[in-house]
């Protein structure tokens, strides 16, 4: 009888392997995708949106970070609390818009050369939202004096986690597939959060301290503009641009808004009750 | 002539009380080292929902090697990494031990079954180092893999634990068999408690993992709860002196009420703590603890589960014992 439990054990084993082993690899299609696409030519007629995002109500008063499992943390750090919702004179920070529909996903898009910074500093994520284009070099520095793992969790884009020792050289990325948004954080410092949103085109922003935001060069054309918060969720509206528009398009959020954002899917394994 | 026979079985009788003396000692050695490698389990369990709990368990980006060593520098062992690396090391410290375990019984122990155990439970701890392995290096799948890590780190702690128990004083000392009257027997409800412990873990390990929501691991505390306190119920009633039996079913009845209060606390302090930007206490400790005294009334119930089919036997239609069980077969 033990040689039978013994033998089902190791069966059920091999075929847990065997069935994470056949688990498909995350398909990387998103550059074939913009290969197929044809490239977009500008007319000179582009347009410009802008605004600002509002913060309706009392803010939250960002929660205490114990940073003192890590001494070095505890003494480079500058702000020691929770920088998810950020508000100044009513305005909201770290919003991230971007423009979908309107022809936007029907064109390739000349990626930029220069790459994207993403600082460890002062063992915090700095910006902690941020935007990205396909295939376009994600640069990630560690300007801190202690080592950090950088790992986002993406659902549609490879997953890595890589460890960054002080002084050690920028780890360059690319993600080849959209993806709104993934999720990074920092696997030895808990509270180190940041995300990143990938798209195929460059018509995106990210509010700054003001509130502002600004979207140059938008193609003439009706769109849902979609504003994402990672705490205060997501919304949406309509806006056409004309011709060589500047176009206004503000937001605002409310306190107590929902804490869980449409286009972040926190998705289980299994679907039960 | 009358001689021979006599001297002979003198003889043998002999030869038979010093080798039952020698394969009880050898045994009782095995046995303390066999309790000896279930506390090590034990504190690599808590070791292990202490990365879960802190959120560590991708810290360390390698492995078998920890930042490219075997022993982490000191400028390493910082942050999450003292979790992560600390279970690494127990890790270590639990497979050379039961590899000592199953080396020791292999040479040991008379008993065919008992050393195919001890081997078992070390292809266990193998296994379950690979699993580690593979949860790091493929994050994607991590909640797919982290539930077997779990369930096999309780059986692998299970196996242990019956080692200890088949090796132990209490179990070569001969008994009389009495009969397991009732229905269920109370070998029958032991061992489906015992399994039903074991679902309740994987279901809580899948709920920590974010496999799924909690519901089943509610559901499954009730049925659990139920079976242990019934089956404590049978065994003070049916068996109410044989202190053999009465005491590991005391302990599982304390034990499940303390699991209930515990699992009732680590959920809302896991509530209370969702706006927290890190895993902060109380959550961690409570959880731990859960998990914790989640694996003791395993243990408990597996050590009575055994006793359980030492000291009883089956009751065939005609009131008299009925042949020995599959398992009874098996190991006594």
């Amino acid at each position: 009888m033990l040689r039978k439990v013994g033998t089902i054990c190791v069966m059920l084993t091999l075929a847990l392997f065997l069935i994470i082993a056949g688990c498909k690899k995350k398909p990387e299609k998103g550059a074939e995708d913009t290969k197929s696409k044809p490239e977009y030519k500008s007319k000179g007629d582009e347009g410009t949106i802008t605004g600002k995002i509002a913060f309706d109500g009392t803010p939250p008063v960002g929660k205490k970070i114990d940073m003192s499992q890590d001494a070095q943390c505890a003494s480079a750090a500058t702000d020691k609390t929770v920088d998810d919702i950020v508000v100044t004179d009513g305005k909201l920070q770290n919003v991230f818009v971007y423009v979908k529909g309107g022809g936007v996903e029907k064109f390739s898009y000349d990626v930029p050369s220069d790459p994207v910074v993403l600082d460890q500093q002062g063992c915090r994520y700095h910006p902690r939202v941020m935007g990205i284009q396909t295939q376009q070099t994600l640069k990630i520095v560690n300007s801190d004096p202690t080592t950090h793992n950088i790992h986002p969790s993406p659902k549609l884009n490879p997953e890595f986690n890589q460890s960054q020792p002080q002084g050690a050289p920028p780890i360059e990325k690319k993600f080849n597939r959209k993806e709104i948004l993934i999720p990074v954080k920092c696997n030895q410092h808990p509270w180190m959060k940041a995300n990143i949103a990938v798209l195929d085109h460059p018509y995106f922003a990210v509010s700054a301290k003001d509130g502002s935001y600004t979207i140059k060069n938008v193609p003439p054309g009706t769109y849902t503009i979609v504003f994402w918060h990672e705490t205060l969720g997501e919304q949406t509206a309509s806006i056409t641009v004309a011709a060589k528009e500047s176009k206004t398009q503000d937001m605002t959020y409310k306190a107590g808004a929902a804490a869980a954002p449409a286009s972040m899917e926190i998705a289980p394994t299994l679907v039960l009750p | 002539m009358n001689d021979r026979p006599a001297s002979t079985s003198r003889q043998r009788s002999l030869k038979d009380q010093v080798g039952n003396r020698e394969t009880v000692k050898s045994n009782l050695g095995i046995h303390r080292f066999a309790i000896t490698v279930a506390c090590l389990t034990v504190v690599l369990l808590a070791a292990g929902a202490l990365v879960t709990s802190n959120e560590a368990g991708d810290s360390v980006p390698d492995w078998p090697l920890s930042f490219g060593r075997w022993l982490v520098s000191k400028d390493h062992f910082v942050a999450n990494v003292r979790y992560e690396y600390s279970h690494r090391f127990l890790a270590g410290i639990v497979g050379v031990t039961t590899l000592l375990l199953a080396v020791w019984a292999w040479f040991a122990e008379r008993r065919a079954w008992v050393r195919k155990l001890a081997l078992l439970a070390f292809a266990g701890v193998v296994a379950q180092a690979i699993i580690g392995g593979v949860r790091v290096h493929f994050p994607e799948y991590k909640a797919l893999i982290a539930v077997p890590h779990a369930l096999v780190a309780q059986s692998f702690f299970g196996a242990v634990v019956a080692i200890a128990v088949f090796t132990s004083r209490g179990w070569l000392a001969q008994r009389e068999v009495r009969l397991d009257a009732g229905n269920p027997s109370l070998r029958t409800l032991s061992a489906i408690t015992v399994a039903a412990v074991l679902v309740q873990l994987v279901l809580g390990a899948g709920f920590r993992h974010q496999a799924f929501g909690i519901a089943p691991h509610i559901v499954g505390a009730v049925a659990v709860a139920s079976l242990i306190i019934w089956t404590s119920v049978v065994v003070f009633r049916r068996h109410k002196g044989d202190a053999y039996l009465t005491r590991p079913a005391r302990l599982a009845a304390i034990l499940v009420v303390l699991q209930l209060g515990l699992g009732i606390a680590a959920y809302f302090a896991r509530l209370a703590s969702a706006g927290d930007p890190q895993p902060l206490e109380p959550m961690i400790s409570l959880t731990v603890a859960h998990l914790m005294v989640g694996a003791l009334t395993l243990a408990t119930m597996i050590v009575l589960t055994l006793r359980s089919h030492k000291a009883l036997a089956a009751l065939n239609v005609t009131g008299n014992r009925a042949p020995a069980s599959p398992v009874r077969r098996a190991i006594i």
